[in-house]
């Protein structure tokens, strides 16, 4: 990777931190190393409404600020990435990770780099303006600040492949002809799955939110699905319809663009943005030559049931995401850019690798099976890894029951009578010094192997025992 | 181990808003933050000399030599491990400046800046002030001067305003125009007394302040703060009860 490039990518990731400690830098304090110590800031903030709409006011130039920021860096960046042929995946889920730090973390050990859609590019100058609520917003914002703060080490890395780029990325940055497209495709297959799941034949979008929109109970939605086998798990059960619909509902509580009450109507519009979801994630793939990444079921449900699969990198890459592999999250951070440092991406990408190929992934769309074989893989690299240190071990071992004898023959040589002293402790003192020389290297080799990833991975995974 | 998180929300808000202020100076070397501002800035300033238990004050006003508006007087005392804000003061009130004012002030600043030039019309100061004090207290009376006349003459006729024979003043004023008599003539007493008929006939709330000035005529920005001081802390404070609606937590 040519240098320059980096140092002119960190250069523009250095403003853009830049810019972001100049609206929130003073409450920078409150970031801890704790993983979510931040998750509450915000609401906390908004507890104290005065405070909070200052603050809200004084920030409120930063939509601005980013705007223009990217306007001038966006190309550059895009450029960059695509003339790197390394494997990475761009993220498409909430705005951004529910605790951004765990997912870098899973993603990273098996992919060179992470495309996240920038949050604050995302929340100030699009989510902003739907949110009725500026407390909410405001929670958000900080939330999303603090995650990218965490992030900002592995940001401004100089591995082989940078390990992380946020960019905006964002339908309405789309031109127009293709938005247009996208929109109209996503409509159509909207129609399509509603057409199909409850057995009916719909003209368009506009009809399906029309007459879904008039079923005001999850139950008489739930009764009129007709193939339940073509909904994701949590709308399987009429319970956890109901719970997700409430929540759903709840949160839309906040946004502008609900303009009708009943439940079939937020049915509906949670559909019909999945699949406009899925049109503009796809979109991006192309232009950023990427895999899709997501960190939770229902929007990887419908990238799914849209693509037919993944092949075998997005299908461990997104398999490494669920929660079975929650334990990886107690690797320090740190140990991503030492992996990187090190070049230990493609070894352990050959351990996940190990069983799987695209055309089992591709059958695979719940990734059980391939979550089953990343397990097993991880396994096995544990028992080699545990293997390899006891083996290193013994043979310190040997070496330090040695020393002794050594030291002790070497100078009782030196004195054994008829055989020249000097010779014998010249021969006995490079004994000493070459299986001290070999003790020093088997340890340093035992301490490299107890502080690689692999190793972090297993005290990790024991500590989920 | 965790550590435990303290947290200072006030100190939190008002370093984000010096950041503010920072970045405004960076766009515009002349940019001229609030007096309280500034007299902090000149009371931290002259704390660089004091000893630990020394005092230091700044003091800041706008306005002109005739009409002072805004006087403000901050006194901070040095600590071992810092400073303490011993005072904030408006002078023209006279009172303390509690930290709800504080923070409603310096919500008017942003909202003014984005505003451009040194004045505002009376729907912009109206606006301002909504935005910033909770309520929505405030209404430009505009265009509907002439219902508020109206109205006002309806009332004067019935018999039921009382207590202006005392006002020599108001009565010269009100004597002083005619039926056709446009309102940017009006003598500002005058305005005020027939302006806030409107009152009765806008179904407006008890308690509105109306804003009587003509709706083209231009405000400067530090009158609508010494407006601002005056609804929260000065005599009219007492009829508005304005601050009645803060919330407890931020007091």
């Amino acid at each position: 990777m040519n240098a320059v490039e980096v140092a002119k990518i960190n250069q523009i990731y250095t403003e853009y931190f830049e810019i972001i400690d100049s609206y929130f830098g003073s409450i920078k304090h409150y970031l801890t190393g704790s993983e979510d110590s931040h998750i509450d800031l915000g609401s906390k903030m908004a507890r104290y409404p005065l405070v909070s709409d200052l603050i809200i006011d004084a920030i409120d130039e930063i939509d601005s600020t980013i705007d223009n920021f990217w306007q001038k860096n966006t190309r550059t960046i895009v450029d960059f990435i695509r003339s790197r042929s390394s494997l990475r995946c761009v993220y498409s889920g909430d705005i951004t990770p529910m605790i951004l730090e765990d997912f870098v973390k899973k993603s990273a050990l098996y992919i060179d780099s992470i495309i996240l859609p920038d949050p604050v590019f995302n929340l100030t100058l699009f989510q902003k303006q739907v949110i009725l609520d500026k407390k909410y917003y405001l929670q958000k914002l900080i939330r999303h600040v603090f995650n990218i703060w965490k992030l900002k080490d592995l940001i401004l890395a100089k591995p082989s492949e940078k390990i992380i780029f946020i960019l905006p990325i964002n339908l309405h940055l789309v031109n127009t002809d293709d938005r247009q497209k996208l929109i109209s495709t996503a409509d159509r297959k909207f129609t399509e799955y509603v057409s199909k799941i409850f057995d009916e034949n719909f003209k368009n979008g506009e009809e399906c939110l029309e007459i879904l929109g008039k079923e005001t109970t999850s139950q008489s939605i739930f009764e009129k699905i007709k193939k339940q086998d073509l909904l994701p798990q949590i709308f399987r059960s009429q319970e956890s319809l109901h719970q997700f619909l409430l929540d759903f509902s709840n949160t839309g509580k906040f946004a502008k663009f609900k303009d009708n009450e009943s439940v079939g109507w937020d049915f509906a519009v949670y559909l019909q943005s999945q699949f406009i979801r899925v049109q503009e994630h796809r979109y991006f793939c192309d232009i950023l030559k990427a895999e899709p990444i997501y960190d939770y079921e229902l929007p990887w449900f419908f990238f799914n049931y849209e693509i037919g699969g993944f092949d075998m990198d997005a299908a461990i890459a997104n398999a490494l995401q669920k929660e079975k592999f929650n334990w990886i999250n107690r690797v320090p951070l740190s140990a991503i850019e030492v992996l990187r440092s090190e070049n230990k991406l493609d070894y352990m990408r050959s351990v996940l690798r190990h069983g799987i190929t695209d055309l089992k992934a591709k059958n695979d769309t719940d990734l059980i099976v391939v979550g089953q074989q990343i397990e097993k893989n991880l396994q096995d690299a544990f028992k080699r890894q545990e293997g390899e240190i006891i083996s290193l071990q013994k043979q310190v071992s040997v070496i330090v029951k040695k020393d002794i004898p050594i030291v002790g023959a070497g100078f009782l040589a030196g004195f054994i009578p008829g055989i020249s002293p000097i010779i014998s402790l010249l021969f006995a003192g490079r004994d000493i010094k070459n299986a001290l020389e070999q003790k020093n290297v088997l340890n340093k080799q035992i301490d490299s192997k107890q502080k690689d990833v692999i190793s972090l991975l297993i005290k990790s995974y024991e500590q989920d025992d | 181990m965790n550590k435990t998180i303290e947290f200072d929300f006030f100190g939190d808000g008002m370093r984000i808003f010096l950041d503010y202020i920072s970045r405004q100076f960076k766009k515009n070397p002349d940019y001229l933050p609030h007096p309280l501002i500034r007299a902090f800035e000149c009371a931290i300033q002259a704390m660089d000399k004091a000893k630990p238990g020394g005092r230091s004050m700044g003091v800041s006003q706008d306005g002109t030599e005739k009409n002072v508006c805004n006087p403000y007087i901050v006194v901070l005392e040095k600590k071992d491990n810092g400073v303490e804000v011993k005072e904030v003061r408006n002078i023209k009130v006279d009172k303390t400046v509690p930290v709800d004012v504080m923070l409603i002030i310096f919500r008017l600043q942003i909202i003014l800046d984005h505003i451009e030039g040194d004045t505002v019309t009376p729907q912009q100061m109206v606006e301002s002030l909504n935005a910033v004090i909770p309520g929505n207290r405030f209404y430009a009376l505009g265009d509907r001067w002439k219902e508020a006349r109206d109205e006002f003459k309806k009332q004067l006729e019935s018999g039921k305003i009382h207590n202006i024979s005392n006002d020599q003043e108001l009565i010269k004023g009100l004597t002083s125009i005619t039926y056709d008599t446009p309102w940017e003539e009006y003598p500002n007493n005058v305005r005020a007394l027939i302006g806030s008929s409107i009152a009765q006939v806008g179904n407006l709330p008890s308690g509105t302040v109306i804003i009587t000035s003509p709706k083209d005529s231009k405000i400067e920005k530090f009158k609508v703060f010494d407006s601002a001081t005056e609804f929260l802390l000065g005599k009219s404070s007492e009829y508005l009860n304005i601050r009645r609606d803060k919330t407890k937590e931020d007091g």
